[in-house]
């Protein structure tokens, strides 16, 4: 095209050899005419002579074109070879710096801060993942709804049962940190103080390994395996009987880490310790510290055979010596109307209470063999605890050995996996395509017994079970992965206790407790 | 307490039984041009450690320009093993990050470099530009291409190939050399960071008249290519390349992969290793190996960066460092 576009003015500028030939004879033909014409009158002569001049005025302006040409051939030359390669490879380079630009940015963009917002919750960091602060959130709005509530004041209730912003991160890729403070916690009956916004959790972990990290804070103790299940994850509203019997949270250190891609998990720290199912205050009751510690084996779970990868078995244990008797060495108080310590039922009321006076004395040890099994759909666990707690009024003094245990399972009717943090639909709710989400039915047995020696002088037996068996089945909704809508149904039987009047737990133990929960999950 | 012993007993077998058949995972940090050799060498190493221990050994590669590898494992990528294109590069980790020992080269054979190279020079087919020696690089009409000496390991061995052989022209004289490198980076118009980035500008961007490669990177362009696309000219005299390896100790200690990582550097020396890393084209240290490849190496006389610029500190610090004489030199 370039080679067409010169040739084309030239075209148009060269003289027509037609043309010329015929001009040069009209100028040879015409003198002979004027001689031979000797008669021809002076005004032919003149126009001759104009013609003559015209004639060669043209052949003048064909020889400025010809020149002209000339001039234009030697100035518009085609371009050689060596000058294309060379535009050729200018504009390769050229390309090529383009495209290592942009490399070069995209590079630039990864290391950017990295913001992610998602089912997991909202989190922002560096391009190396070496600082990562991240939000969650968890809001359980529940209800119980009594059988026989037994003048037992609001435990027939619409609650607020967790309501925690969570925070967690990392600092210098090592450093891990959580901070859980809880602004629910309603319990039926409850005092005010009960529902005082309070930390739960807080600590900072240092994760040389995965075998090896450092934690220290506030967080759960390692020794019930149900206790130590995230509560969004659980498969009923509340803990069970066995949780009575371990400790919740408490201050300390600890070592901790999964070895061999978590095929055995351990833990062992140094608490203040506290009571069965107590949360710990942000200070220690006693000068004596409390040992907790738990060994966890999957022994398949880096093998390739499935039906057992998720077999877990273990043993937690603690021990402690509470050489300064105090009440905040007995079990938790905080459920009903009474701040008498005791144990609770799957309602959250109190079967067993310790009289006044009584108090935590000398040595708490406690010990408990779990385990879980996880495949496809079904999911299984079991648990058994002994704690064993000197006690002690003004008069007297003892060992009690108080045991519980209980198993529960459950299947999910969708068909999706059934897992230690819970069931991710395969189809999230969504009704304007058809989508329900996963469904999912458990079950549950449940006993506490306590030792027969706490009664009479550290419990009234007339008002105290001295032991409570529970059955629980429940239906789980999991519309999608951060909403989840419970409803089950528990029936607890007690040995002793029930006797006359009003007070907790002696209104409690009247009768079964049959209640029917549901609640309104939302985690993130 | 029978009860007790039996669940001990019980978790001891379930352990033993889970701890039988290990996979093991292990990073290599590695330069540019090796993707072809430890692809090849992983799948050798695997079969290995398989039929001595039983164990899955699974090698996860990461390649780049070597500079840039660097600062990744001392910015915290948890490499097991850097297998980089020079000393200079996996000296900075164990300053920097102390992640290894200072005396690290001393820990396996020959400098803890199991195979050599060196730096030729690929051109077009039939040479068009004549291109035999260093000296044909600096001409007006020449286009040279070679990635970026501040973040690829293999740009450093070109830029001190070709300072050598300058030195070696105009007697020693450093003013001769620099105005000589001078000239010859006017001719590089594209800086890759890394030598596959330059092998890609040169092979299928089609920039440039004659690449600085690596000898392996070349055999390979043109194993890949095909011997009708490029030639091969070695100039007569070039730089010895000795691209180290080295376990990453504390990396491989948290993981718990020291023994696996030790093992996979030192099958580098053995008879496989020797012949996979003269297969990809890199010159091996057994005198098997290197009899066995020969042919397929022309001779050059090879000069060392310890003889030449008294080691790889001095020789990054004075041209290499920012401000150095490279910085001086270079105008983008």
């Amino acid at each position: 095209m370039a080679g067409g576009e010169t040739k084309q003015p030239t075209k148009n500028m060269k003289p027509n050899p037609l043309l010329i030939a015929s001009l040069v004879g009209i100028l040879f033909v015409l003198p002979a005419f004027a001689a031979d014409s000797t008669a021809t009158n002076s005004t032919e002569a003149a126009e001759i002579e104009a013609l003559k001049k015209e004639i060669r005025e043209l052949a003048q302006k064909v020889q400025a074109l010809e020149h002209q040409r000339d001039l234009d051939q030697q100035t518009k030359t085609e371009p050689t070879q060596e000058q294309i390669q060379d535009l050729d490879q200018k504009v390769r380079i050229l390309a090529r710096q383009r495209e290592l630009d942009q490399e070069s940015t995209t590079a630039a963009a990864k290391a950017q801060p990295r913001i992610t917002v998602g089912a997991n919750g909202f989190s922002f960091g560096s391009a190396d993942s070496n600082f990562v602060v991240a939000l969650h959130g968890v809001l359980q709005v529940d209800s119980r709804t009594f059988q026989q509530n037994n003048n037992v004041p609001g435990n027939d209730s619409i609650l607020l049962r967790r309501a925690r912003p969570i925070l967690s991160g990392t600092v210098y890729r090592d450093f891990d940190f959580l901070f859980v403070p809880e602004f629910g916690g309603g319990t039926p009956g409850a005092s005010s103080s009960a529902t005082t916004p309070s930390i739960y959790d807080a600590y900072v972990n240092y994760r040389y390994s995965p075998a090896f990290q450092v934690q220290a804070g506030k967080f759960k103790a390692p020794v019930g395996l149900e206790q130590l299940q995230a509560d969004v994850n659980l498969s009923f509203n509340e803990r069970s009987l066995v949780t009575d019997l371990v400790p919740n949270r408490d201050l300390g250190f600890e070592l901790h880490g999964d070895i061999a891609g978590g095929v055995l998990s351990y833990a062992a720290g140094i608490f203040n310790g506290v009571g069965d199912a107590r949360n710990s205050s942000n200070i220690g009751f006693q000068d004596n510290r409390e040992f907790d510690g738990r060994l966890f084996i999957q022994p398949f779970k880096q093998t390739g055979f499935k039906p057992l990868q998720n077999l877990g078995l273990g043993v937690g244990g603690s021990w402690g010596d509470s050489s300064i008797t105090n009440t905040l060495g007995l079990p938790a108080s905080t459920g009903g109307s009474t701040t008498s310590s005791g144990f609770f039922t799957d309602g959250q009321q109190q079967f067993f209470a310790y009289t006044n006076g009584v108090v935590a004395s000398r040595t708490h040890w406690r010990l408990s063999p779990q385990g879980s099994y996880y495949y496809g759909p079904l999911s299984l666990i079991g648990e058994y605890v002994i704690s064993d707690q000197d006690v002690r009024n003004d008069s007297y003094s003892a060992d009690l050995r108080n045991t519980a245990w209980e198993i529960s399972g459950g299947w999910v009717l969708t068909g999706e996996d059934a897992t230690s943090t819970g069931v991710t639909p395969k189809h999230p709710f969504n009704p304007h395509n058809g989508q329900w989400g996963a469904l999912q039915v458990v079950g549950r047995y449940a006993e506490l017994d306590v030792d027969k020696d706490a009664f009479p002088f550290f419990s009234n037996p007339a008002v105290s079970a001295s032991s409570a068996k529970a059955w629980a089945v429940g239906l789980n909704w999991y519309l999608n992965r951060n909403i989840r809508v419970n409803a089950s149904y528990s029936r607890t039987t007690f040995t002793g206790g029930g006797g006359a009047g009003t007070s907790v737990p002696a209104a409690v133990t009247q009768h079964p407790e049959e209640v029917f929960f549901t609640r309104v999950q939302l985690a993130f | 307490m029978k009860i007790f012993l039996k669940l001990f007993v019980l978790l001891g077998c379930a352990f033993a039984v889970a701890a039988h058949a290990k996979e093991i995972k292990l990073l290599n940090v590695s330069y540019d041009p090796t993707r072809e050799l430890y692809q090849d060498y992983n799948a050798a190493f695997a079969r290995y450690w398989k039929a001595k221990t039983g164990d899955n050994v699974v090698v996860a590669q990461s390649h780049g320009g070597s500079g840039k590898q660097a600062q990744s494992v001392i910015n915290g990528l948890e490499a097991d093993v850097v297998t980089l294109a020079l000393a200079y590069d996996i000296d900075a980790i164990a300053q920097q990050a102390k992640l290894l020992p200072a005396d690290w080269q001393k820990r396996l054979p020959n400098n803890s470099t199991p195979y050599t190279s060196t730096i030729v020079f690929l051109v077009r087919k039939g040479n068009p530009k004549g291109i035999k020696d260093w000296d044909d690089l600096v001409k007006l009409n020449v286009v040279v291409v070679t990635p970026n000496p501040k973040t690829s390991g293999g740009a450093r061995w070109n830029y001190l190939a070709a300072w050598a052989y300058a030195l070696d022209k105009y007697g020693h004289d450093d003013a001769k050399a620099r105005d000589f490198i001078k000239r010859l980076y006017k001719n590089v118009p594209v800086l890759d960071s890394g030598a596959r980035g330059s092998t890609t500008t040169f092979v299928e961007r089609e920039i440039g008249d004659v690449l600085l490669a690596w000898e392996n990177e070349a055999h390979l362009a043109i194993k890949q290519f095909g011997v009708d696309k490029f030639d091969i000219v070695t100039p007569p005299l070039s730089i010895l390349a000795e691209p180290p390896v080295a376990v990453v100790d504390k990396v491989a200690k948290k993981r718990g992969t020291t023994e696996v990582a030790q093992a996979y550097l030192e099958y580098l020396y053995s008879d496989e290793g020797q012949d996979i890393a003269g297969r990809n084209f890199y010159r091996p240290r057994s005198e098997k190996a290197a009899a066995k490849y020969a042919i397929q190496f022309s001779p050059v006389k090879l000069v060392t960066v310890d003889e030449v610029f008294g080691g790889w500190q001095k020789a990054q610090k004075a041209h290499f460092a920012d401000g150095g004489v490279f910085d001086q030199i270079f105008q983008p």
